[in-house]
């Protein structure tokens, strides 16, 4: 094998040849990074939606996460700094596509930070949320959501129009904003 | 089509198409119902990871962004996903935590594996070998990736260059990954990164017969 020496052992002298280079090892600084960016990218999916999205926001709160991790903070601040960034990023976002002031985005901006990965939990508050609502609206969001129905699919699954459904989609989501936000 | 129901049906299909979200600014007023969307959906998929391939990129805007404190995002882009990193030098995070490092030497490796009394192998048919997919042999004493384009088969050592831990095959990225420390080879046997080159893998002599067995030549 022509590998450099393990770690430990002897270092290759000057007059070998070649060039010295450093290589970290793990546990490295920026694995650490990546770990709580994941932990970043899920809590932006969870309000995007989508993949393309999300992993635009999650490199902009990494890139401007940079200078502070540069200080020198603990690890154990990284994880809020890079919370607060995304909560930041995604009020821009929502901004920035709608035409709203920041001051319209209050509710984005005090997301509380998760302590940890997302969980099931996420999956029981949506039940929960649906839960509160009516059964026709419930039933249309779970087939269109939960199941992936098409509006047409719906539609013959409720015995109803596509309009009708399309109607009754929109008013059951406004209701399921408004329990999320009580 | 402006009809709020119509929109808001416009971009619940696109999101569950995968798609991002394309609002307009008469979207605002149904902001809550779309951000309710979004959500449901989110749970609909499940607790999401970062895709491997996003995943390295980000990586190496980590390691590569330049020293200035704020970028704006064309200029992140550009350092980041453009990147001419081998520019670039030292660890981005290195003050959270100061990494262990070890020298290693830059030299071009990747030379044939010529066992004294070495002995032709059959270990596998070429029927076995899929394009673009690397299958782990073994020829006695030595382990290889071998590598199927057309009629041709390559091979490169199993083992990394720098640390002797065995290479597995990451098929999502279509690289050899080193379990050991996170550095990676093409199937050529180069090493991907331009920050802390690796010396290519060795490389195997590999043979095809005839009748259609690929041979390594190994150990008994």
């Amino acid at each position: 094998m022509s590998a450099g020496p393990p770690p430990g052992e002897r270092q290759p002298a000057p007059d070998e040849g070649g060039d010295v280079l450093q290589l970290p090892m793990a546990p490295r600084s920026t694995d650490i990074a990546l770990g709580e960016l994941e932990i970043v990218y899920a809590f932006i999916y969870a309000r995007v939606g989508n993949r393309a999205d999300a992993e635009d926001l999650t490199q902009q709160v990494a890139m401007k996460a940079i200078p502070r991790l540069r200080e020198g903070a603990p690890a154990s601040a990284i994880r809020g700094y890079l919370f607060a960034t995304a909560r930041s990023v995604l009020g821009g976002f929502w901004s920035t596509r709608l035409g709203l002031s920041e001051a319209e985005l209050h509710e984005d901006l005090a997301l509380a930070v998760p302590p940890a990965p997302p969980s099931e939990e996420r999956a029981d508050t949506v039940q929960r949320i649906l839960a509160e609502l009516s059964d026709n609206y419930r039933r249309v969001l779970e087939l269109r959501f939960l199941h992936g129905y098409s509006l047409k699919e719906v539609a013959a699954e409720m015995h109803s129009s596509v309009g009708a459904v399309k109607v009754m989609q929109l008013r059951a989501l406004r209701a399921a904003a408004k329990v999320k936000m009580e | 089509m402006n009809k709020p129901e119509n929109r808001v049906d416009k971009i619940v299909s696109d999101l569950l198409r995968g798609r991002r979200l394309k609002l307009r600014g008469g979207d605002a007023e149904e902001k809550a119902a779309i951000t309710a969307a979004t959500r449901l959906i989110a749970t609909r998929q499940g607790i999401q990871r970062m895709n491997p391939a996003f995943r390295k990129r980000l990586e190496q805007a980590l390691e590569s962004a330049p020293t200035e404190p704020w970028l704006t995002r064309r200029a992140a882009l550009v350092a980041g996903f453009g990147l001419a990193a081998g520019a670039v030098t030292g660890g981005l995070l290195g003050r959270v935590m100061e990494p262990a490092a070890i020298a290693v030497r830059g030299s071009a490796g990747g030379g044939p594996i010529n066992p004294i009394g070495g002995r032709w192998v059959d270990v596998a048919a070429m029927s076995d070998l899929v394009e673009g997919q690397g299958k782990r042999v073994t020829a006695g004493s030595v382990g290889a990736f071998l590598f199927r384009r057309g009629d041709t088969v390559t091979g490169v050592s199993s083992i990394c260059s720098h640390l002797p831990c065995e290479l597995w095959w990451n098929g999502g990225e279509a690289l050899l990954d080193c379990p050991c420390h996170p550095v990676s080879f093409t199937p050529e046997g180069k090493s991907t990164s331009t920050q802390y080159p690796l010396p290519a893998l060795n490389t195997v002599n590999v043979r095809v017969t005839p009748a259609g067995r690929v041979e390594v030549l190994g150990t008994d």
